[in-house]
């Protein structure tokens, strides 16, 4: 286990460090890095003046601008918004809740429908059921979030729900092709041919085989939640992360832009990392 | 089933024909403004009315079609590609190569890609053209989607590696790019195949969130997800349904791309365990 978590932190540090070194470049390769709305302050003198260009040239040595980018990092500082004029660790403090909260209820929609569905459709075997919710995530996963949020704005409906409905097919498709495998598997035949129930010979033979799988996928859908929230957002005018990187993309503001693009890859790694572990703890406990 | 995939065929096959006919079926270009009955409504001359500028909005879907089903593929082409090749080398190398392409592969992965592509795409200057936006837009979904892919073929190529035919050329004095060419390529095509065509709907999709968030193919080159902005003025949807056309055919061609994949990655399956 000590050597897993090793490698798990290690493995984050380098994706980390990877991602940090993609955003300073980005920043460090923007339109505008190098001007500073100061310059035209015409109070300033000459000398002011060539004083932050001096500071600008200064930023322009990759090396060095990615160094100090890092140390402002590793102290918390996640610089400040240029459109917003606010810095960035404030703006997270007000908006992640938000956005939290919408993926905490989307999570759990959209896992409740898609592995109650998945379940009902391979355990009673209703054609008509299985044709409904193939047709329902066929339809789910043809639609952009934005129209969906959309749909969902004009019906006045929460907009969590609509990121819920999202995620569901995703779900409901592993999962139902994930129980399908594990009842083609031969101890699970053989517990049907000697009369098992189908209740029964999901609760004993095939969710030990799946559980672990579905637990692997609970991260991956953290990843899918949070970048089906973003247009979501957007379009239902939801005060989150989501909303906050469009404006940053709108106005150009690249610091806080990456910053936030950094903040949420190091949730989603950390997501993932925890439910591996998860997955590695409970096939332990199994074997 | 077979019915909804023979629908399906039938539905992507009109689609090409409408794309490819675009310029013979609009009734002008997809920039013609006709000042003189801006927002019209449905008539002979304009079968889905005009926009606020006066544009005829059956022309822009049928171009928009043509821009988004026509780039979408280049981009899955483009991307399988990019799979191909690091998760080929991963997988025929192993070690420390595998170790580090899994790491970039990871990283793809971690980051949403929304997120990614916003980012990517607030890095391009104002003043960009309508045509270098749409293959910045395209080129971009095809340079930043390709880690899934890989590690499918990362783990297509590693199990190749191990398989008996391939120690025993190797044995017989195979290396190199005749080993790839030989054995390792013919026996991915399915997995290549398979990643290419979830790929394209994927890209659509995308690109239709972008275009609906304003951050796509820029003005007034339309695209399907540039089509979709018109929705935001939802007051007026309920009186002038046929706005929501764009969207019903970018539903009806993803669906019909969904089931014909849904045929495709099985048929890989079966492929991979003869």
């Amino acid at each position: 286990m000590l050597r897993f978590w090793s490698w798990a932190v290690l493995r984050l540090a380098a994706v980390m460090l990877m991602a940090s070194f993609a955003s300073a470049m980005l920043i460090r390769i923007a339109p505008g890095f190098s001007s500073d709305d100061q310059e035209l302050n015409s109070g300033l003198s000459a000398q002011s003046i060539q004083a932050i260009r001096q500071a600008h040239l200064a930023d322009a040595n990759i090396p060095r601008f990615y160094a100090q980018y890092i140390a402002s990092l590793a102290k918390g500082d996640l610089g400040t918004s240029r459109s917003l004029n606010q810095p960035v660790k404030d703006l997270l403090r007000e908006r992640l809740p938000v956005t939290l909260a919408n993926l905490a209820v989307a999570l759990a929609v959209g896992w409740l429908l898609g592995v109650a569905l998945a379940v009902a459709a391979q355990t009673w075997d209703i054609r008509a059921l299985g044709f409904l919710a193939n047709g329902l995530s066929g339809t789910l996963i043809s639609t952009p979030a934005a129209a969906l949020a959309l749909v969902f704005l004009l019906l006045r409906w929460p907009p969590a729900f609509a990121a819920a409905l999202l995620v569901f097919p995703k779900i409901y498709r592993y999962t139902q092709n994930l129980l399908q495998q594990s009842c083609e598997m031969p101890h699970v035949l053989t517990a049907r041919a000697k009369g098992a129930g189908p209740w029964r010979v999901l609760a004993w033979h095939v969710a030990p085989i799946a559980l672990p799988q579905l637990i692997a996928l609970v991260g991956v859908s953290i990843s899918i939640g949070v970048g089906v929230l973003l247009p979501i957002e957007v379009v239902s005018d939801v005060a989150g992360i989501g909303q906050l990187a469009w404006h940053a993309a709108q106005s150009r503001d690249l610091p806080l832009l990456v910053n936030l693009t950094m903040v949420v890859t190091f949730v989603t790694v950390c997501a993932t990392l925890i439910s591996d572990a998860a997955q590695r703890g409970f096939m332990r406990s199994a074997a | 089933m077979k019915t909804v995939r023979v629908v399906a065929i039938a539905v992507l096959f009109l689609t090409a024909l409408t794309i490819l006919g675009a310029s013979y079926l609009a009734p002008a270009g997809y920039e013609r403004q006709f000042r003189e009955v801006p927002q019209a409504a449905p008539s002979a001359h304009h079968p889905l009315g005009t926009d606020d500028l006066g544009r005829d909005r059956w022309a822009r879907l049928l171009y928009g079609m043509r821009v988004s089903l026509t780039l979408a593929p280049l981009a899955a082409l483009f991307t399988t590609v990019l799979a191909g090749l690091v998760g080929g080398i991963a997988g025929y190398f192993g070690g420390w190569t595998e170790r580090c392409c899994k790491l970039l592969i990871d990283l793809f992965l971690s980051v949403p890609w929304l997120f990614l592509l916003i980012t990517v795409r607030a890095v391009l200057p104002l003043n960009i053209s309508p045509e270098a936006s749409v293959t910045v837009t395209f080129t971009l979904l095809g340079l930043l989607g390709w880690a899934a892919s890989a590690r499918v073929i990362c783990s297509g190529a590693k199990d190749l590696m191990k398989s008996e035919f391939v120690w025993m050329a190797r044995a017989s004095g195979f290396s190199g790019l005749k080993l790839i060419r030989l054995h390792l390529l013919p026996n991915l095509r399915g997995a290549l195949f398979a990643q290419f065509w979830i790929s394209i709907p994927v890209f659509i999709i995308a690109e239709a969130n972008l275009g609906a968030l304003g951050l796509g193919v820029a003005e007034p080159l339309p695209s399907l997800g540039s089509l979709l902005r018109e929705l935001q003025d939802a007051i007026t949807l309920r009186p002038e349904p046929w706005r929501l056309l764009p969207l019903a055919v970018l539903i009806v061609v993803i669906s019909s791309f969904q089931v014909l994949l849904n045929k495709q990655v099985l048929l890989n399956k079966q492929e991979v365990r003869a």
